[in-house]
C-alpha cells in the first residue's frame, strides 16, 4: 500500500484478485483460521465477486481493483497465481516481469523500478517505543491481497 | 537381478520419504506438504512472459461484478503496476 501512496502520481495500479490460494476445500492453512480467512473455492462468478469485496471492504484497500473471470484469462495470461507482480509500460510491453509467489513475491523490486524512474520516497522511521522492531523504513512492503502467509515465505 | 530391483525400490523409497520429510519441513507439516502437491504445484506456472513482451491482454470485472475493462486499457498513458494475489 505504500508503494502505490508513494508512487500513485507516476503510475497506475491495478489489483487482479484470481482464484484463491487456501480455500477451505483445498489446502486451508492454519492461518486462515486464525485470521478468519476461510473461504472456499469460488465455484461461480458471484462467490468470486463478493469474496473479493469481502477482501477490499475488510482492509479497506486502496488500490483499484478488478476480479478475473471465471475462465482465468488474466491468471493463464500472466501465470499469475498464487500471486504475482507485473510492469506494463506505456508502450504495453512488459517492464517488470515478478517471480512466482509467494516465494518470489518482491514489492520491493517494484519500488526498485518506480524509483529508478521516478526518484525514490524516502519515508522517516515511525518512533516506536524501545523493543518495538520499527516498520520498514523503505516502505518497501506492498500489498497483496493475499492476507494470509504462506507455508515458507509469508505474503504480506 | 532380482536384488537389484530390491535395491532401486529401497533407494527410491528412501529418496521418496526424504523428500516428503524435506517438503513438509518446508510447508509446516505433512498436511501441508500434501496440498503444496496436490493443489499449489499443478497451478503454479512460470509463464512464457519475457521483459519487453507485449503485455497480454484480459478481460477484468469491477467490484461491482457487472462493469467489464481491459488490461491494455489501462496501459495508455502511465506504467500499470499489476498486483495479482486473492484472499486466502
Amino acid at each position: 500500500m505504500q508503494i502505490y501512496e508513494d508512487y500513485k502520481d507516476h503510475a497506475d495500479f491495478l489489483t487482479v484478485y484470481v482464484r484463491e490460494a487456501h480455500p477451505t476445500d483445498e489446502w486451508q492453512m492454519k492461518s486462515n483460521v486464525k485470521d478468519d480467512v476461510c473461504y472456499a473455492q469460488p465455484k461461480t462468478f458471484e462467490q468470486r465477486v463478493a469474496i473479493a469485496n469481502d477482501f477490499t471492504k475488510r482492509y479497506k484497500f486502496p488500490l483499484p481493483f478488478g476480479i478475473d473471470e471465471m475462465s482465468n484469462a488474466a491468471n493463464d495470461a500472466y501465470a499469475a497465481w498464487p500471486e504475482r507482480l507485473y510492469i506494463i509500460d506505456e508502450g504495453g510491453r512488459i517492464a517488470y516481469r515478478g517471480g512466482m509467489g509467494p516465494f518470489h513475491y518482491t514489492p520491493a523490486e517494484v519500488r526498485g523500478w518506480l524509483a529508478a524512474r521516478y526518484g525514490a520516497v524516502k519515508h522517516e522511521a515511525p518512533k516506536s517505543p524501545a523493543g518495538v522492531a520499527p516498520a520498514s523504513a523503505s516502505g518497501a512492503a506492498a500489498p497483496a491481497p493475499a492476507a494470509t502467509p504462506a507455508p515458507v515465505a509469508p505474503a504480506k | 537381478m532380482n536384488r537389484f530391483w530390491k535395491w532401486t525400490a529401497g533407494i527410491f523409497s528412501v529418496l521418496l520419504m526424504a523428500a516428503f520429510a524435506v517438503l513438509s519441513y518446508m510447508a509446516g507439516s505433512p498436511k501441508d506438504a500434501y496440498g503444496m502437491v496436490r493443489y499449489a504445484l499443478p497451478h503454479m506456472h512460470r509463464g512464457t512472459l519475457r521483459l519487453g513482451s507485449d503485455a497480454p491482454d484480459a478481460r477484468i470485472v469491477a467490484l461491482d461484478g457487472i462493469t467489464r475493462f481491459h488490461i491494455r486499457e489501462r496501459t495508455q498513458q502511465r506504467p500499470l503496476v499489476l498486483v495479482f494475489g486473492s484472499f486466502t
